[in-house]
């Protein structure tokens, strides 16, 4: 019976839609002139630049998140106090997905049409399921993720080098300490996705020039118990692990490199150290971990970023701190890069930012991380690391053992993604 | 899962007349209201996304209160099916020469998803040894171990999945020519450009009704009468000539079936297919079958209507929460130990469960009955 | 083949720790036919208090508080919920624990915060080497007490009262309760039980040694593994649960370095699916008779 009345209501429905139809194509704008003859589309005003942050502050990765979200938020309050850009004051409109894909992904129609850009955005996921939004919608984002493997899309700015290329420089470093040989066998413990996966790219290039053997470990971003790898690892003789995993993986493949008598030197990036490893039970094994990372500790003695960790100190003295506060405040020095040439060039549309990006070859910011080229599409903007080593003594637990150097290796290294 | 939440119609004859014309009115006021959201929704692109998520769980989860409700088998192996759904459509509908190590076929999008579906139900009957073997309990942990297979194999299958590094894009649904994209011009409904999202919003609601009819179909048909007696019995049933086995079976597929379009829509909806990271949060997670299970709990097992406002509360509240979170400033103090939306939604689901087993084991379809037949004809 | 040997130690370790895990759901079920899918927030209620108290008790102290917590939680979950769904079946009521699982591990989780504390203190990451094998102190001593909690059981099973009684209700509630047995202590004092195995086992899982990490979503889904655990053993034996633990346990580090670590999770699924296809109620377990 309601069959029936249901298709009734079907066919009456329908028949209401076909006579509200027309056909009318949208107003096709291409950015309207604004104050100071600029012209702009979406996320601008005469009075304000709208960035968006896509953050995670109640998922796994809200540690993270709050201090991306604290250095971005700093940023915002220097350059506002500085007078802003093109004479507009700075904004930032802050969603918060708890690193669901699903969640982020109703977020961004809500978000997308108040701002021009991004300046934060966390999560490969998220990344992920966004890309096809961010290039149909021309909005250029600053991921907080350092994988070459998205440098296809022509709407990302990375802002520092990328995980494959960190992990080519520090095994550079490892041969160069007489830690690994040519011939040898090393162990690679990565995270499945982005991340790990990117990583591994890196060893795989090195291990190919050097004639290492790599010992693949596959694991999962919940995966914490490493025993089982490790122990394998031992039997399989390597001289060296690398890492690319979360803090707390780490201190179970270095509670395990000691434990089983192992004690081989352990090569991991920034997002495989946490100074809260520290006061872990693992803490006495990590002192054969290596970092190379692109971007400066929190501790990290460069003015700038010694000058932001106490501003965000003294603003946020609850929140969580680590390299995220640096990483966030730079990711938006670069933004505030582009926003200025875009303004040069008199036009602060998404298409213009777009333009001013490519015509960066060389954005300075303060050191925190090495100078920028944006101007070769899907090649990393720079492929210089500092080297750390972890000292229960020094702030962070990081101490620099070797300063910004690009190793020859990988300034050969093609990015997968890169132009030839 | 026990006898007492088999609806069975039963004919009553004097108030019949009166709660049709009701039934039909609401139905009817629904009906417009759904084929007019995207008008009510206008700009608001983000409503519709929640709204088209919804629509992904009505059919998913009117798939499993077929399996859990009327047929009685406990399964967790939802979001196995939901993957397996979305790789088979990416890998049937995807062009092989575009996209490198990626395997497709090139099949027109309409084709792969029938294909896909096609897929889901045939590796559901693939499970048939299991699942008509184990009862219970033993069958919702067996069925567990397809989603850790299931994380294993997109894991493995990169050529397949594209790998949880980046993953893979579905192609374009298309039916006809007609393409479930953006185009210039579009068409319009009173102003409101049918772009995308409103195309898929359409897309999604024909498939939730088709899936919502067919299911109530088969609970009406010998089929269904078949699953009910075999949950109730399997002993009575043989005797009364159910070939106990093939029924089971045939319950698995089917429900395997349903999820597999689940799984079609959210790679559509995602715009992306690629296995989770890990088996606990993620699109094919651990949680997500936890929160099937759960709509159909909620919404009352085996009830049609009650799959559907099971879906709305346990898909849909995350995501309201979420926007309302945004535009209205709800828990602006969430950060590190904080409320967040999808924290409150838990514990709504969760709550609801627990309320459902202890006072109304019918569920919200138990409460919706109750409510309509007020004027004094409980059946 | 000393690889082969660290790897025997190391699932034997763990396996201990998921038998203590089974054991609670086998004790629950053989009282009240209940699976009782909350075991993992039983885990984590009893872990959190140990943490919050740690530096006002001492570890000791904070460590028989939090077994007492997870013990009378899981008492609460039976006496508020379990015995007021008169009308609900067993299914049904497994299916209840969900939603209270659901609820106990978000809001454990919320309160952690940022924190993923370790509460294996006195053991923890102190390793001892023999004859080129480590032996990780928290799986020795998880071992050791494991041995013990268990043989009790055995024995209290087979000899007190409750053992009786239980052992009675199990085989046939009505005949049972003819007998002047009072079901509801029974039931109860099951739920206590298996309640107090989960906060003794959390102090071995969140510590670097066991899992690598603090007591967290991690710790929870710990606690998922043990399931199969159980089925495999059989859902009703006892015997079933500590086996089953064991081969749980050595199943995931032998697959891990001889096929693949990421299959070594799949692995133990895959091996409790096989077992099930041919032994339906698990390996112990009793053969359920359906009547007509």
């Amino acid at each position: 019976m309601i069959t029936r009345w249901g298709r009734a209501a079907l066919v009456g429905a329908s028949a209401l839609l076909l006579a509200a139809c027309g056909s009318t194509a949208d107003t096709g704008s291409s950015g309207t002139s604004g104050a100071g003859g600029v012209k702009t589309d979406k996320g601008v005003t005469d009075s304000t630049i709208t960035l968006g942050v896509m953050t995670d502050r109640t998922g796994v990765f809200k540690n993270l998140g709050d201090a991306l979200t604290g250095g971005n938020e700093l940023w915002v309050k220097d350059i506002n106090a500085a007078g802003g850009i093109c004479g507009r004051q700075l904004a930032l409109e802050i969603v918060d997905h708890g690193y669901k894909a699903d969640t982020a992904k109703t977020l961004y129609p809500q978000l997308e049409p108040k701002i021009l850009g991004i300046t934060q955005l966390v999560g490969s996921p998220v990344l992920a399921a966004l890309k096809q939004n961010l290039v149909d919608d021309n909005v250029l984002t600053a991921p907080a993720s350092w994988s070459s493997e998205v440098l296809n899309n022509p709407n990302v700015m990375m802002i520092g080098t990328t995980y494959d290329v960190e992990i080519i420089d520090g095994l550079s470093y490892f041969q160069q300490q007489g830690f690994i040989a040519d011939g040898d066998t090393i162990g690679h413990i990565y995270i499945d996705g982005e991340y790990g996966g990117n990583g591994l790219r890196g060893s795989k290039y090195y291990a190919e020039k050097h004639n290492l053997t790599v010992q693949e470990a596959k694991i999962t971003s919940t995966d914490n118990d490493l025993a089982n790898i490790v122990t394998g690892l031992k039997g399989a003789g390597v001289k060296a692990i690398v890492l690319t995993t979360t803090p707390g993986q780490t201190a179970s493949a270095m509670a395990n490199n000691a434990a089983l008598g192992l004690n081989v030197p352990v090569l991991g990036n920034n997002p495989t150290f946490d100074p809260a490893l520290l006061s872990s039970p693992a803490a006495a094994s990590l002192d054969r971990l290596y970092v190379a990372a692109s971007s400066a500790p929190f501790s990290s003695k460069t003015p700038k970023a010694a000058e932001v960790a106490a501003e965000y100190k003294a603003t946020y003295p609850g929140r969580p701190a680590n390299a995220g506060v640096q990483a966030g405040y730079v990711e938006s020095l670069v933004w505030q890069s582009v926003l200025q040439k875009a303004c040069e060039n008199g036009d602060l549309t998404r298409a213009g930012v777009q333009s001013a990006l490519k015509s960066l070859t060389s954005v300075s910011t303060d050191d925190l991380v090495a100078p920028l080229d944006y101007s070769s599409p899907g090649a990393p903007p720079t492929r210089g690391v500092y080297i750390a080593k972890v000292d229960q003594a020094a702030e962070g637990g990081l101490t620099e053992v070797a300063p910004l150097f690009t190793a020859p290796d990988a300034a050969d290294y093609k990015a997968p993604h890169q132009q030839p | 899962m026990s006898d007492t939440l088999v609806e069975t119609p039963v004919p009553v004859e004097p108030a019949r007349k009166r709660r049709n014309w009701a039934k039909i009115a609401g139905v009817a006021a629904l009906l417009v209201v759904l084929v007019f959201f995207p008008v009510i929704t206008g700009t608001e692109v983000a409503y519709l996304k929640a709204g088209q998520y919804v629509l992904i769980g009505v059919v998913g989860a009117v798939g499993l209160t077929l399996l859990v409700g009327q047929a009685g088998q406990l399964s967790l192996a939802h979001p196995f099916f939901l993957l397996v759904g979305a790789v088979s459509y990416a890998v049937l509908a995807g062009d092989a020469g575009e996209s490198g190590d990626l395997v497709g076929l090139g099949l027109p999008p309409l084709v792969a998803m029938i294909g896909a579906v096609a897929i889901c139900a045939l590796v559901g009957l693939a499970f048939a040894p299991v699942s008509g073997r184990l009862r219970g309990i033993y069958l919702g942990v067996a069925s567990l171990s397809l989603v850790f297979l299931g994380l294993y194999l997109g894991q493995s299958l990169d050529m397949l999945s594209g790998g949880t590094s980046s993953g893979r894009p579905p192609p374009t649904f298309e039916v006809f020519g007609f393409r479930f994209a953006n185009t210039e011009p579009a068409p319009t409904i009173m102003g409101v450009a049918i772009q995308k999202q409103q195309r898929l919003w359409y897309l999604f609601l024909v498939i939730a009704i088709g899936s919502y009819l067919l299911a109530r179909g088969a609970v009406r048909s010998r089929v269904g009468r078949a699953w009910r007696a075999v949950r109730d019995n399997e002993a009575a049933a043989t005797a009364m000539g159910v070939r106990v086995w093939w029924s089971k079976a045939q319950a698995f597929t089917v429900s395997s079936a349903f999820a597999g379009m689940a799984g079609v829509l959210t790679a559509l909806w995602l715009d992306l297919v690629k296995p989770d990271e890990n088996e606990f949060i993620g699109t094919y997670s651990i949680t997500v079958a936890i929160g099937y299970l759960a709509m159909v709990l909620i919404g009352g097992l085996g009830s049609i209507p009650g799959a559907v406002a099971g879906a709305v509360v346990v898909n849909g509240l995350p995501q309201l929460l979420t926007l309302g979170a945004t535009e209205f400033g709800w828990f602006a103090s969430a950060g590190a130990g904080g409320l967040s939306p999808v924290l409150v939604s838990a514990f709504v689901y969760g709550a609801a469960i627990v309320l459902v087993v202890l006072f109304e084991p019918g569920g919200l379809a138990a409460i919706g009955r109750r409510l309509t037949s007020r004027q004094g004809d409980r059946r | 083949m000393n690889t082969f040997l660290q790897l025997v130690l190391n699932g034997l370790g763990k396996g201990a720790v998921y038998a203590l895990l089974a054991l609670g759901f086998v004790i629950i079920f053989k009282a009240t036919e209940v699976v009782n899918f909350a075991h993992g927030s039983l885990v984590l209620i009893g872990g959190y208090f140990v943490y919050a108290t740690k530096d006002a008790l001492g570890w000791a102290g904070a460590a028989a508080l939090g077994i007492v917590s997870a013990a009378v939680a899981a008492l609460l979950i039976e006496r508020l919920l379990i015995t007021n769904a008169r009308n609900a079946d067993v299914n049904s009521l497994a299916l209840l624990t969900i939603g209270v699982d659901v609820i106990v591990t978000e809001e454990i989780v919320r309160r952690l915060g940022a924190d993923i504390p370790f509460v294996g203190d006195p053991y923890d990451a102190l390793p001892l080497q023999f004859a080129g094998l480590t032996v990780f102190r928290t799986q020795l001593v998880a071992l050791i007490v494991g041995i013990v909690l268990i043989t009790a059981f055995f024995l209290a099973f087979r000899f007190s009262t409750w053992g009786v009684a239980m052992r009675a209700q199990a085989e046939n509630k009505e005949a049972a309760a003819l007998m002047g047995i009072r079901s509801s202590r029974v039931t109860a004092t099951a739920w206590l039980l298996a309640g107090a195995l989960a906060g003794v086992a959390v102090l071995f899982m969140a510590t670097q040694d066991f899992s690598g990490a603090g007591l967290g979503r991690g710790t929870h889904a710990i606690a998922l593994i043990a399931f199969p655990a159980a089925i495999l053993g059989g859902l009703d034996s006892t015997v079933g649960a500590v086996v089953g633990g064991l081969i749980v346990g050595l199943t995931e580090a032998l697959s891990a370095q001889y096929i693949s670590f990421e299959f070594s999770k799949s692995a133990v699924f895959l091996v409790m699916l096989v077992i099930l296809v041919i032994w339906p109620s698990g390996l112990f377990g009793t053969r359920e008779l359906s009547r007509v």
